[in-house]
């Protein structure tokens, strides 16, 4: 058996590069509606509110408690399906579908968020409640006091931690092959059983990855590495 | 100013205050003294609200607070002084000062400037507007503190163990700027254990323990003529 890996270059780095587009782009924004999620969850269970506190848990178990491929492919195949039935119980004929790009991005977004919101949490009761109390009595607001005075202290301490979760977001991102979102694993599955290059194929994917994440979490270690100068 | 009737206090079981009555008049200094874990702070907690009574009234200026409704306008007009200082880290000197007026009184941002290099004049750190909090002592740290509080142009100032947490050569320049607030007619609430500074600034010294007030009077009284026989003791351990 011969190796033909210029062959396999040749073919499949172009298609892997278009692949990057799509990576990154769920990367960005899962990772954008994971941190928005995060905060909003961590905050609610720090609400006074014992029944927000009681359903966010609930909400955390869930989605903890279940893995991301399931997330996804629930998201993707399961929730249209649900929706369409729910519309058809009030008389609606509807044929809702959501892009697999979409699903891909709401299945990371929603997944991550859980995690970081433990962070943030994490974070916010970190910081002296000395700091909450002199902003009220300084006649600041509860609301204020959290989000002027305790959350940039909280968000500087938690950098590193969400730089890690970005680069583990970057490599979850295969898993979205499994609802149809033509990115790097899937691109190389389709490549490798076209042309049996299965070596060579699969070997590029891996160099790939390597190829975002590598330089990601130097940048990550660069940006900790700042924030520990100050 | 402020009249406290049988102010109680629970968290949970323990009862950090019992029946608490009191008063605090326009102009006046009262110290307020006692072993650790009488319930000094709590005390002084409830006046602005960051501890909500379990029972008992507070008046403030005539009317009675509502704790659910005056929280916000009552802390406007009585700043705190905390034992920790508890400067914004992330903010220098100057904007440690000038945040609140700016956000809350809508002061204009030179005005409050302003403000606030007169404050860091009146305590002595001019030189430090430009400064991190983390680069101060912890004396200067107090007096920016307090300058912070007076910004907020406040009718009456707690004070909460303001030097308990400095070195002791340090202790000096923070009473030094109590006095002339003091001697200016500023209300202050403050809980001590300087008993020199409580003995020569206050109008009335009061004893607290376990949860009460034992004695309270001049200063000439409680410490020359003490006759509870707890605040003997305490005078005792302390002097």
């Amino acid at each position: 058996m011969t190796l033909h890996f210029a062959k396999a270059a040749e073919l499949l780095i172009p298609s892997l590069f278009h692949g990057f587009g799509v990576v990154i782009q769920a990367t960005v924004l899962g990772f954008l509606l994971a941190t928005i999620l995060g905060m909003i969850i961590a905050i609610g269970r720090l609400s006074t509110i014992k029944i927000v506190r009681g359903i966010l848990y609930l909400y955390l178990e869930l989605i903890r408690g279940t893995p991301l491929l399931v997330q996804l492919v629930y998201i993707y195949y399961v929730v249209p399906l649900l929706l369409n039935l729910i519309a058809s119980m009030f008389g609606f004929k509807t044929n809702i579908q959501i892009a697999s790009v979409t699903a891909g991005i709401l299945g990371l977004g929603i997944n991550y968020g859980c995690y970081m919101s433990e962070v943030v949490r994490a974070a916010i009761l970190s910081i002296d409640k000395g700091q909450t109390e002199a902003a009220l009595v300084l006649g600041f607001g509860k609301y204020e006091a959290l989000f002027r005075i305790v959350m940039p202290q909280a968000l500087r301490s938690i950098i590193p931690s969400l730089g890690n979760y970005l680069v583990m977001m970057v490599k979850d991102t295969s898993l979205l092959a499994y609802v149809a979102v033509n990115e790097l694993l899937l691109r190389t599955q389709n490549f490798a059983s076209q042309t049996f290059l299965t070596i060579e194929s699969y070997t590029f994917l891996a160099i790939a990855y390597l190829v975002i994440s590598i330089p990601l979490s130097y940048f990550v270690k660069f940006i900790e590495y700042r924030l520990k100068d100050k | 100013m402020f009249r406290l009737v049988n102010l109680e206090k629970k968290f949970g079981n323990l009862e950090v205050l019992k029946s608490i009555s009191m008063f605090i008049d326009y102009g006046e200094v009262v110290c307020i003294i006692g072993p650790s874990g009488s319930g000094k702070s709590t005390f002084l907690r409830c006046l602005n609200l960051l501890e909500i009574p379990t029972s008992g009234r507070i008046y403030y200026s005539g009317a009675i607070l509502d704790p659910d409704l005056d929280c916000k306008k009552l802390r406007r007009e009585v700043g705190m002084v905390f034992q920790k200082f508890n400067l914004f880290p992330m903010f220098n000197v100057l904007k440690n000062i000038t945040y609140a007026p700016m956000r809350i009184n809508k002061m204009k941002e030179e005005d409050a400037k302003e403000l606030a290099m007169d404050l860091l004049a009146k305590v002595g750190l001019a030189d430090k507007a430009n400064e991190y909090p983390s680069k101060l002592s912890g004396g200067q740290q107090q007096r920016v503190a307090i300058a912070r509080a007076l910004a907020m142009k406040p009718k009456m100032l707690l004070f909460d163990e303001p030097t308990s947490a400095l070195d002791p050569e340090l202790v000096g320049d923070v009473l030094e700027v109590m006095k002339q607030l003091a001697t200016e007619g500023m209300t202050m609430a403050v809980v001590t254990h300087e008993m020199g500074f409580a003995r020569e600034v206050a109008d009335r010294v009061i004893f607290m323990d376990k949860g009460y007030i034992v004695e309270e009077g001049t200063p000439e009284k409680i410490f020359s003529n003490p006759e509870n026989q707890r605040t003997k003791e305490f005078l005792a351990r302390v002097i």
